[in-house]
């Protein structure tokens, strides 16, 4: 059982760096972001064939990910510098279609839909097998920490107000002297590079990715988690994070328990448990399970 | 405070939620076994029979007593044909449910995406997967493969197709590794010369797939081969049709199921299919379609189900014949009561336990194919059955044994 949760919290760790990633962009800066999945390919395979093709060493590899997630994010976010955010949307989600069919079909370079086997993991000779998940948790735990507390000195800092107030009313921030697009492409960038920090860190756990994990399936999640949180409070992302986890696995523990239906309708009553459970959750708490703090100025 | 307190009781309610499990915990003296199978996604038509299957003959050996005087406890996942959700879902049940082995896998994606978990953790892995990667990947030799790999597929159609005389070719497959090997296997043997242009890939999920059929009858070749899946076979066809095209249409008979016959309709007449079939006159398959209340209806029906009640079965089998578990020994005594000449053939579990405990050598004949595996745990000997659709109908014209 412990060995299943460490493995659950490592998989929560990879969910909490995307949604705050996600909160940055969407919640707290309004830019809408569908192609998460894409983001986090990007990062995947760039760590992932560094290590697996050219023998780079995995402490350089994981920062070339993040590198090449930062590039990503700051190129969408000047290819719709024209684009309202409703159009964003479209634009990432075909981003993150592109990028999957580019892995799934240059296949002499990705190897395609035969998956990529990624045998280098970090400290990985260092460690042994039997402490190694627990190693790998602590990594983990490590970048989501270090994802949280940037974002949360974003949030707090003027950047972060700025961000909101573009969010709010672009216009208005620009006639405040503002520059709006400056602002936007930092924050995607800043997004993508998490995107592809937990991308890469994905990679080296499973050590075999192909490009069906990189569906637009993984982008619902994790915008599930960044709503179920609590759009623009990265505590609440957290969270967030977590409760989604515990429904998508949590809901396995049924079958074992329970023979009154079989094991393929106990499959499809699952994941119609897990639309159920986040509608209950957000007719519970509309705005998040910790919804972001309104703004106020301090009474003297 | 109120946030505070509603995030503590939160976090202790998720706690408890995931904690609950440990406590009901099967019973140590319960063989655990994990059953990974493609429920919903692109292998939901196939998934349901292979779990019906493992749970038949689960139930059965347990009403008679179990193997190695203990009860099977059966745990069933849906992989959703997505390695993502099934790399978790074999965590659980490696971690939690404790499996000796991991059953009943379809997608290559998804054997290959848990094979690092399960090599680490000794976990014997049975799969109908088509990967030629699948027995680099087992560095363990823990890997059993109840399908041939998809190259064999190619090469079997090809021959098939050869002996009815067609001279030239056209060739689109979906892009996957399962229909690319296979695409490949074909040409090996039809011969290149034999193209009337390259071969090519689509991606699954198009919404049209008009610029790829009119590339791909643009030389007007006699027939066509499109190794795929059925939704998108099934659009691919229309836009055949709805082109004209009036050469031979050859695929593989995943793709032209009745989903498939009842969408196209009377249009489906003529599309030539082939795959590897189980032994219909084989003792083990009449079993088969008894057990899961089946009519015999002369065609095939239930190809991946067949086969979950030959993984489920011949592991048993093996852990019976090694007395033990423990995994080495298991796919060790896998060969045993597989392969080999001279050995008593037995087409069910229960014959096969009876005759393991009255110390006779065994060779389980499968409800699939006659189950033998060569030397990295891929099957041999498997049928391959070419059919034509004639008035909605699979007619069989040709039968080779691989």
């Amino acid at each position: 059982m412990s060995a299943y949760l460490i493995s659950m919290g490592t998989y929560v760790g990879f969910f909490m760096i995307l949604a705050l990633a996600l909160n940055l962009q969407w919640g707290i800066a309004g830019m809408v972001n569908f192609g998460i999945a894409g983001f986090y390919a990007m990062g995947a395979y760039v760590s992932g064939l560094l290590v697996a093709k050219l023998g780079v060493p995995v402490g350089l590899a994981i920062p070339a990910a993040c590198v090449a997630g930062w590039v990503l994010g700051g190129a969408v976010a000047l290819l719709s510098v024209r684009l309202r955010e409703d159009f964003l949307a479209i634009v990432t989600l075909g981003v993150g279609e592109v990028i999957r069919l580019i892995v799934l079909n240059e296949d002499q370079i990705t190897e395609g839909p035969r998956g990529l086997r990624i045998d280098g993991r970090p400290f990985g000779d260092l460690i042994g097998p039997e402490l190694y998940p627990l190693f790998y948790l602590l990594l983990v735990a490590v970048c989501v920490l270090i994802t949280y507390l940037v974002c949360e000195r974003i949030r707090r800092a003027p950047m972060g107000r700025t961000l909101r107030a573009i969010r709010e009313d672009d216009v208005v921030a620009e006639v405040l002297g503002k520059n709006v697009l400056m602002h936007r492409v930092l924050t995607f960038a800043i997004g993508g590079f998490f995107m592809g920090l937990a991308g890469a860190l994905y990679a080296h756990y499973v050590q075999n990715i192909s490009p069906e994990v990189f569906m637009p399936v993984v982008a619902m999640f994790i915008w599930m988690s960044v709503i179920v949180g609590g759009a623009g409070n990265n505590r609440g992302i957290l969270i967030g994070a977590g409760t989604v986890m515990i429904f998508l696995e949590g809901t396995r523990f049924i079958g074992d328990f329970t023979d009154v239906l079989d094991a393929e309708k106990m499959s499809a009553m699952r994941i119609i448990l897990i639309g159920f459970l986040l509608i209950v959750t957000l007719r519970l708490r509309p705005r998040g399970l910790l919804p972001e703090p309104k703004f106020n100025v301090k009474k003297t | 405070m109120k946030f505070s307190m509603t995030r503590r009781s939160l976090l202790a309610g998720s706690a408890a939620a995931l904690m609950t499990p440990a406590i009901l915990r099967a019973q140590e003296a319960d063989i655990a076994i994990g059953s990974l199978t493609p429920n919903t996604g692109g292998g939901g038509p196939f998934g349901p029979n292979i779990t019906a299957s493992h749970k038949r003959v689960a139930d059965a050996v347990n009403a008679a007593g179990g193997v190695l005087g203990r009860q099977i406890r059966l745990y069933q996942e849906n992989s959703e044909t997505n390695p993502e959700t099934a790399v978790r879902a074999a965590d659980k049940l490696i971690s939690v449910n404790k499996v000796s082995a991991i059953i009943g896998t379809f997608s290559s994606s998804v054997t290959l995406g848990i094979m690092p978990k399960c090599q680490s953790a000794n976990i014997i892995q049975m799969c109908t997967s088509s990967s030629a990667d699948i027995p680099i990947a087992d560095e363990k030799g823990l890997v059993f493969n109840f399908q041939p790999l998809s190259p064999i597929w190619g090469r079997a159609i090809a021959d098939l197709v050869l002996s009815r005389g067609l001279e030239n070719y056209a060739l689109m497959a979906l892009n996957n590794d399962f229909t690319r090997s296979m695409m490949d296997g074909f040409i090996e043997r039809v011969g290149t010369e034999a193209l009337v242009q390259d071969p090519f890939y689509y991606n699954a999920g198009q919404s049209s797939y008009r610029s790829e059929v009119t590339q791909l009858i643009e030389k007007s070749p006699e027939a066509v081969f499109i190794p795929s899946y059925v939704t998108d076979f099934t659009a691919v066809y229309k836009e055949l049709y709805r082109q004209g095209y009036e050469g031979a249409v050859i695929t593989i008979s995943l793709s032209t199921g009745d989903q498939f016959k009842s969408t196209v309709g009377a249009a489906a007449d003529g599309v030539i299919h082939g795959f590897p079939v189980p032994a219909l006159s084989s003792p083990a398959y009449k079993e088969y379609l008894t057990e899961a209340g089946l009519e015999d209806t002369g065609s095939v029906q239930h190809p991946f189900g067949t086969a979950g009640r030959d993984q489920m079965s011949v592991l048993l089998l093996a852990m019976e014949k090694a007395g033990t578990t423990d995994s080495a020994a298991v796919a060790q005594a896998i060969w045993d009561v597989t392969t080999g000449e001279g050995k008593k053939t037995v087409y069910n579990v229960a014959d096969g336990l009876a005759a393991i405990r009255a110390g006779e050598e065994i060779n389980y004949s499968g409800a699939s194919g006659s189950i033998e595996f060569d030397a990295e745990g891929g099957v041999l000997g498997r049928d391959f059955q070419l059919s034509e659709i004639q008035d909605g109908k699979d007619v069989v014209i040709q039968r080779l044994e691989y």
